[in-house]
Formats: structure tokens, sequence, C-alpha cells
């Protein structure tokens, strides 16, 4: 049995649950003491939102932080893959199939895109030595083109899934919640952290942070960088569908909604520290909270300024970013 | 099976035979012009030469890393010239590069296990085999690559490429950037590990420590062979100490 004492980036996961444990904890404490009609018992119910967002954001930032990792490149097409999981999943549960089926079509969907993508676009420029910045445009075309396409396959108009449009909700502490609201959430943290083990437990996601780290002594070491940056691309799409489907599920289904958050899970990655996974999802849960917690002082239609506002304001003081390292690739 | 017959004393045949190498990577600028090598089981050769002659272009042509225009590379007598690096690991050769070469973010165990990469079955096995070696590596397995010193770093870089049991370990200037005693364990473990049996062709710009500890010698300069022998003989030999050992030595001469 290996021993997982002080892996680097496990230490990471205490840390979240914690920090997210104790949160909550003082959330409720606060709401469940707070006059009625207070701004403070709306707390808990902005923390428990907060959280939710935060979790269907990792999802999208941590595929395009691994992305980022191991091929250097900036992905603008990324909101993309997200809406591409929705549409899907939303046309498969359209003619019928349940909800958890269409999903998993989504995801493989999105998986099998991402890695076609690579196969026909990345790796066959990449050989050809274009540069990151052509990269960058390129992917920003690609963006736009796809995007398009959406408009008109799936329409102009916002559709929501079948399943799940109205529920009971729950209410507890202050907090309402519907079971679909406890599906995402549920669903967000077992992909996530099922996620971070891979990347830190198994071979193949080690060799994911090995390219990361250093391409050429990959390379060198025998591992087929080809080979992890495909896998990484089809990761991290089919990472991508399932926020677009829990993003769908939130909300609803429209042909740019993957292009309108790209923007939030661009910052969350920026703000856990680039090419971090771990980062991503701790910068994904900040961006989060902050957003959904300035609705109690603030128009919620500045939620998302806010959030990048903090990102500013830590990127300024860390410009590595949280968990970002200055010194990733100190020389001699 | 080829049948050459040198001069040497051991009638094994060469691990690694390369003869008359072209390589370079800007195409019309060729870096290695004509250069040879060769080196027998359990030998430690080394290539000295000027800033610049070309000795870690050398190598990583030896390694599939730097696009080869000419000559031949043999392992074990099979032309080994275009093959892909993850191939080479998979029959026995290692590579050290000059720079950069551990995975700053991972741990002392990861970046071992990143070497055996494709041998991972064997881990407990050639860890222990390994540590043996670097007892350092064990002691501090949990330690980030990327919080050591050069010297620590060296050590990880040496193990990470030990890993798969190399027939022929490829190190470029192992005593790079070190301080003058952290120089001198260098080349003390090279020697060390040599001795326990790792063949090795190890590049060095510190070249009077290199031939003292080396069985042979090459001395590359502006991408040929300019003078080979036993370690003792180059270290001898006038000519080289005027041109490559002295006060006098310069970058480049024609
Ligand atoms: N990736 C590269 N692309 C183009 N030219 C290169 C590249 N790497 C090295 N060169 C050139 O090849 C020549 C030989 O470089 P090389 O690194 O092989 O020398 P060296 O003998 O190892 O020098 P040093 O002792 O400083 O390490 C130099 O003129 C260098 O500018
Ligand atoms: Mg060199």
């Amino acid at each position: 049995m290996p021993d997982l004492r002080n892996r680097p980036g496990l230490g990471v996961a205490p840390l979240v649950l914690g920090g997210t444990t104790a949160l909550l904890m003082l959330g409720w404490a606060v709401g469940a003491n707070a006059p009625e009609t207070s701004v403070l018992s709306e707390f808990p119910q902005a923390l428990v939102d907060g959280i939710k967002f935060g979790l269907i954001v990792a999802t999208g930032a941590i595929g395009l932080s691994l992305i980022f990792g191991t091929t250097k490149m900036i992905n603008f097409a990324h909101g993309e893959l997200i809406t591409l999981g929705a549409i899907v999943a939303w046309y498969f549960q359209s003619i019928g199939l349940p909800l958890w089926l269409a999903a998993l079509v989504a995801v493989v969907a999105g998986a099998g895109f991402g890695g076609a993508l690579e196969l026909g676009l990345w790796r066959p420029l990449r050989k050809r030595r274009t540069g990151l910045f052509q990269l960058l445009i390129i992917s920003l075309g690609l963006s736009l083109a796809v995007r398009h396409i959406y408009l008109i396959v799936f329409g102009g108009a916002s559709k929501a899934y079948s399943a799940f449009r109205v529920q009971d909700s729950w209410n507890f502490w202050g907090v309402s919640m519907t079971p679909r609201d406890l599906g995402i959430m549920v669903t967000a943290v077992l992909v996530v952290s099922g996620t971070a083990w891979m990347i830190h437990s198994t071979p193949i996601g080690q060799a994911m942070r090995a390219v990361a780290d250093n391409r050429d002594l990959a390379e060198a070491s025998g591992i087929s960088v080809k080979r992890v940056i495909l896998v990484v691309w089809m990761m991290g799409s089919g990472l991508a569908a399932v926020g677009g489907v829990l993003l769908g599920l939130d909300g609803s289904v429209s042909w740019d909604m993957g292009f309108a958050i790209l923007m939030v899970v661009f910052a969350a990655v920026i703000l856990g520290g680039l090419g971090k996974s771990n980062g991503a999802l701790v910068g994904a849960l900040a961006i989060g909270l902050v957003s959904q917690l300035s609705t109690l002082f603030s128009p919620p239609e500045l939620r998302i300024f806010w959030a990048l506002l903090a990102l500013m304001v830590v990127l300024l003081v860390r410009p590595q970013g949280i968990l970002g390292s200055r010194n990733a690739t100190r020389i001699g | 099976m080829t049948k050459k017959e040198t001069a040497m004393t051991e009638p094994r045949p060469d691990v690694l035979v390369v003869d008359e190498l072209v390589a370079g990577y800007v195409s019309g600028v060729d870096i290695i012009r004509g250069a040879s090598l060769s080196v027998a089981p359990g030998e430690l050769v080394g290539v000295i030469g000027p800033n610049g002659a070309g000795k870690s272009t050398f190598m990583k042509a030896m390694f599939g890393l730097a696009p080869v225009r000419g000559g031949s590379i043999r392992l074990d007598g099979e032309d080994i010239v275009g093959r892909a690096p993850s191939d080479l690991v998979a029959r026995g050769v290692a590579y050290v590069p000059q720079t950069n070469n551990v995975f700053p973010s991972m741990t002392i165990e990861e970046n071992l296990r990143m070497g055996l990469y494709q041998q991972r079955h064997r881990w407990a096995e050639r860890f222990d085999a390994v540590t043996a070696m670097l007892p350092f590596l064990a002691a501090r397995r949990r330690t980030r690559a990327g919080l050591l010193s050069g010297g620590e770093r060296q050590m990880v870089a040496l193990g990470r490429a030990l890993m798969t049991e190399p027939k022929v370990l490829l190190l470029d200037e192992p005593s790079a950037g070190l301080s003058p005693i952290n120089q001198g364990d260098s080349f003390e473990r090279v020697m060390q590990i040599n001795a326990q049996g790792v063949t090795i062709v190890m590049v060095e710009q510190n070249a009077q420590r290199c031939l003292e500890i080396v069985h042979r010698g090459y001395v590359l300069d502006q991408g040929c062979n300019a003078y080979a022998g036993t370690g003792r003989e180059l270290l001898g030999d006038p000519k080289v100490v005027e041109l490559y050992l002295g006060s006098l030595s310069r970058s480049s001469r024609t």
C-alpha cells in the first residue's frame, strides 16, 4: 500500500473540506440566531448557493487547468465544451432518456469531442510548432464558430431539462434546498474528488503532473507525452460536459451558456494558481462564495463583478494565485 | 552480432557505438560534424570540450532529442537513429539533462516513479536498489524536488534515470552549477555508481576532474572528435593539457 501522507496536493483536500464545513457551521450559527428580517438571516442560503455555484464552476475549471498545465495553451473554446455537455444531455433527455443516462452520453460525447479536437487540430498544430499566442487566437475562433453552430442547431431560446423542473424544497436552518440542488452538489463533489484522486494517486494522473511540471523530462523518462495530452483533453472535456449538465440543471440550457460562464471559470483557474488542479477547485469555491455572498449587500447583477474584484485583489497580493508556486521551475 | 575486433583488452562487444554522427537543430547548421564514440559494458566514458563544442547536442542526438543527419548510433548492434526517447528508455538507455532535470513540484518518490513509468511492476525492487546507491533519496522521499539544493537535485535526477536499470546512462554535466565541494561529491557519486556496474557516458566541462575518473575520454571541439584515449593518456598529452586543461584554454580554436 502506498503511504499517502504528505503527498503534495492531498493536503488541500482536508483544507477545502475543513474550511467549507467551518463556514457552513458559522453560517448556520449566524442564520439561526439572526432576526428574521436582517441581512444575516440570508447568510446560510447565500453560503450554500455559493458552494453549489463554486462546485459547478470547479468542474469546468479543473479541465481548463489540466489542459493549460500539460500544453501551456489557453483554451478559449472551453466554454463551448461546457455548452456541448448541456446541449447533448438536453437532446437525449428530450427524446426520453432518463437524465442520468443523457448526462452520461453527454460526458462521453464531450470526451470524444475533446479527443477529436486534440487529434485533428491541436496535435497537428503543435507538430508544426505553432506558437502559443497563435493557438490562443485559433481557440478564440473555434469558440466563435462552434458557438454559432450551437445557435443554428439548438436555437436561440433557453430550454430547461424536463426532469426536476419544479420541486418542493426542503427547509432547514433558514436554507431552502431542492433535491435537485442536492443532486447537483453531490454529483459535483463526487466528480471533483474522483478527479483529484486520479491526478494524485494513479500512474496516468502522476504522468499528467509530470508533463505539466517538465515536459521534456517526462519525454526523456519514457512517458508518452502525446498520449498523456490526449487523455488530458478527453478528461478535461468530459469534466466540462459534466459542468454543462449541472449548470443547465441549475438554470437552463442555452447556446451561449458556456461562453457566459467562461470568464468565471478562467477567474477560478487563475485565482487558485494556474496549472494546479487543486488550485482550480479552491479558486472555484472562492469565486462561488464571493459572488453569492455579495448578493447579501449588493444587487445580484453585480455578483460576478465582486468575484472578479476579489480575483484582482488576491493577485495583487499573491501574483501566483492561492496555491500557485512562484518558483515552480527554478533553474539550476 | 558484429565481429568487431579492437585493441581493447576485454572482448565484450560495445553497448553503444556512435559512428561519424552528424546532427544539428536548424537545417543547414550542423552542430555535431562527424563525432564518434564507443562504450563497453561497465565502462565510464567521458566527453569533454569547451563551451558550445556541442557536448549537450551530442548527448541529445544519442537520445533522440536532436535531429540526426548522418552517421549511425548502435545500441547492442542495432541502429537506433530516429527512435523516440520513450523507445530508447524501453531499450535500456537513460538520460539526465544538463538543466531542468527533475520534476520540481513532485516529491522525490514521485520523481523516481516517473523514471520507472514504463515498468511500474518493478517499483519495489528498483526503489530498494536505487536508494541503496543513493540513500538520501529514501530518507527524503516525501520532499518536493523543487525545494532541494542543486546537489540534492542532481541526486534525484540520477536516481530517476537509474530506476530502469539502464544498460547505458547518459549524464550531461552532473557537476554543472555545483559548489566545488558538491562537485567533488558529484564525481565521487558517478564513480560509485559506475563501480556498481552501471555503464556511463558523461559529458563534463570540468575536464581535469572528469579525466581523472573516467576509463576513456573523448575531447569534442567544434562538433568533431579532437582527441581520444584513456583518461590517463589524455591527461598526459601536452596538446590536450595546453588546449583544454590549462589556464590558457579558451572557448574555441581553429
Ligand atoms: N535547441 C537549440 N536550437 C538551436 N541551436 C542550439 C540549441 N541548443 C544548442 N544550440 C547551439 O548548439 C551549439 C552547441 O551547444 P551545446 O549545448 O551542445 O554545447 P555544449 O558543449 O553542451 O556547451 P556547454 O558546455 O555550455 O554546455 C551552440 O552553438 C548552441 O547555440
Ligand atoms: Mg552542455
